[in-house]
């Protein structure tokens, strides 16, 4: 009796440190089922795959997280991701060095982000709305500014390459970008007095301001944060197909959001972290491939996804309050 | 005589005057606004083509003639049907002297369409047809556009005049959309018919996922050796999914639609064909076509098909450069 008692304690705690260990088991669960259905899914072509699918939903999602945590969302990534590829695209055919038109891509977003977060923060708009308007805003100036067509650059680099080409076989360096955004951007949270600030502004917000913390400054830094790795995948995105159509982009936002959510992060803020993240955007890869490989229709993709979506959060809102009784 | 000449002269002045008078009574000025309305918007370059179209059109009449055209272009900027239907109501609302209109859904469109018809608005179809028998089908005036469902055998058709190949994929971007499907079934039946099996696959928007989808099949399926993409979108995805495989040319590609991408990839060997539906004529031929009707009566007496046309290595290199330009 005093064993399953103590077992059960250690057990709340570990999920109440660990808001991605229900990603982690789902992840495992759906692993071990695909290694039964899908053919040739231990390969490393098929972890290639999973992993490049993951890296660019993965480097907008941390972004997410990152806002997440604040109390905040971002609806407009998608289009933030289209407007940092069309700006490389349309900089790079116009004969300005990759490096710099990269280093632009990253200003606009970061551009679009303190205006989200300005208008957010100064005007007491829910970042849903806000975000949501600039969605369409920045959506809506693509589509103006090319008259629906694809740029396409037809040069090639070895900065592309870098940003996106291949190493070890099959796997591709969006790959280690992925990783590097996850480490740094963990470390960041985890070990650094910013991190508590942001878990603190998310957390509660009084409290935060009580304590000293500049919440408006740290949700608009963060803001900026989120759109930046938007950008950023965007151009990492731009550097393997080296064309942009005007809807780059365009559902990748909700797609983020799922993941985020599977990998334990709470909507409401204060509660988080990216390694759920990084087995959120995981399982989002894998479910599609796997289901490919085991030979269903792809058209169930989203279906199945919304099953997991669900479940995830029923799962780890029962784990979460069982966690803090 | 003199004042005979006179007189003839003043007689000559009022009838030229008379004349003038009459006939620019007959053929006074007047402004025509028209609509077209489509499931596509500017976020395809193939409706790019057909926006162009319709621009051209309405600025061609306008210049040539004494009358102003206003043709407006509207269609959702993702696929949807209920905005579709919501941007035709808008246009129907405003009374238009005519509307080319895409009969993506004929179940949603079959409402909206039958009441601005019996309200007197002229209606042509454009790019997708109502399937139905003439019966039941949504009573437009007459249809502007390809056929989907011939497109489909065609492909099909030159991919068997190649080899015959041991599977086959078709990528699907628009789920649902009644012309894409036509176009796949059209190209799955004819295989069958060969002893060829052929899948349909959804690989929707995003190129990364969409590439990796083709990858999971290709694990699933190595035999797979041609690929039929129903649109420009996958098409892009395809060139480079081939290109990263080093299957160009093992792997036979047919297409649908004019993308500078499928241009340089027919010219390098790494698709077979693609093929037009010479879009841009679907944009333009409606905006004429309701002007004749509503200044002179004319109506043409069948449907116009505007494709299937194809692009392949014999006539890549004369439609380059159209292709920049945004007419294909």
């Amino acid at each position: 009796m005093k064993d399953k008692s103590k077992f059960n304690s250690s057990m709340a705690l570990l999920f109440r440190t660990h808001p991605e260990f229900g990603a982690l088991v789902a992840l495992v669960l759906i692993f071990v089922v695909f290694c039964f259905t899908a053919t040739r899914f231990l390969s490393f072509e098929s972890l290639a795959g999973i992993l490049t699918v993951a890296s660019e939903l993965g480097i907008v999602a941390a972004g997410i997280t990152f806002l997440m945590i604040t109390g905040e969302f971002d609806l407009s990534v998608g289009s933030t991701f289209g407007v940092s590829a069309m700006t490389l695209a349309i900089t790079a055919n116009a004969g300005i060095p990759l490096g710099i038109g990269f280093f632009l891509a990253l200003a606009a977003a970061f551009f679009i982000g303190l205006v989200n977060g300005i208008i957010t923060v100064k005007y007491k708009i829910p970042s849903f709305i806000t975000t949501l308007g600039t969605m369409m805003l920045w959506r809506g100036i693509l589509l103006a500014i090319t008259g629906g067509f694809a740029v396409r650059y037809w040069g090639t680099s070895s900065f592309l390459r870098g940003l996106n080409g291949h190493f070890l076989g099959e796997f591709r360096t969006s790959t280690i970008w992925f990783f590097v955004v996850i480490f740094v951007v963990n470390t960041i949270l985890s070990k650094t007095p910013y991190g508590n600030s942001t878990y603190a502004t998310g957390g509660n917000k009084e409290a935060a301001r009580v304590l000293g913390i500049s919440v408006d400054k740290v949700k608009i830094t963060n803001f900026v944060i989120c759109a930046m790795l938007a950008g950023l995948a965007g151009c990492i995105q731009f550097a393997r197909f080296n064309s942009v159509d005007p809807l780059r982009g365009t559902g990748m936002e909700l797609e983020a959001i799922a993941a985020v959510v599977v990998g334990g992060t709470l909507m409401s803020g204060g509660y988080g972290n990216l390694i759920g993240t990084l087995f959120g955007v995981l399982l989002m890869g894998m479910v599609r491939s796997g289901l490919i490989m085991s030979g269903a229709p792809a058209y169930w993709y989203q279906a199945f996804i919304g099953i997991i979506l669900i479940l995830a959060v029923v799962t780890n809102t029962k784990l979460k309050r069982w966690a803090l009784k | 005589m003199k004042s005979t000449l006179k007189s003839r002269i003043a007689l000559m002045f009022i009838l030229v005057c008379l004349t003038a008078f009459l006939f620019g009574a007959i053929v006074e000025a007047e402004t025509f606004n028209f609509y077209v309305v489509s499931h596509g918007g500017p976020g395809d370059p193939f409706w790019g083509a057909v926006m162009n179209g319709t621009k051209d059109a309405a600025a061609a009449l306008t210049k040539g003639t004494d009358d102003t055209v206003n043709a407006t272009y509207c269609g959702p900027a993702k696929y949807s049907v209920e905005e579709l239907v919501n941007m035709l109501n808008s246009a129907i609302a405003t009374k238009p002297d005519g509307i080319a209109v895409t009969i993506t859904d004929p179940a949603a469109l079959d409402a909206p369409l039958r009441k601005a018809i019996a309200a007197g608005i002229p209606v042509i179809a454009i790019n997708v047809p109502d399937p139905r028998p003439e019966a039941e089908r949504i009573p437009y005036l007459f249809y502007v556009g390809g056929d989907e469902y011939l497109s489909g055998v065609k492909a099909a058709k030159r991919i068997l005049e190649v080899r015959k190949p041991k599977h086959a994929f078709v990528a699907i971007h628009e789920i649902g959309h009644v012309g894409l499907e036509l176009r796949a079934k059209g190209f799955i039946e004819v295989m069958a018919a060969n002893g060829v099996s052929a899948e349909k696959v959804a690989t929707y928007l995003d190129p990364t996922q969409a590439i990796e989808i083709l990858r999971g099949y290709f694990a699933k399926h190595p035999e797979t050796d041609a690929i039929f993409t129903v649109g420009s979108i996958p098409c892009d995805y395809v060139i480079q999914f081939l290109k990263e495989e080093k299957l160009e040319g093992k792997v036979l590609h047919g297409a649908f639609d004019v993308s500078e991408e499928v241009v340089h990839s027919i010219k390098e060997g790494g698709t077979l064909f693609t093929i037009s539906q010479q879009q841009y004529l679907q944009g333009y031929l409606p905006i004429e076509f309701l002007y004749l009707l509503n200044k002179y009566k004319f109506l043409p007496a069948n449907d116009i098909l505007t494709g299937p046309g194809f692009i392949d290595a014999s006539n890549v290199k004369s439609v380059e450069e159209l292709v920049m330009q945004g007419y294909w």
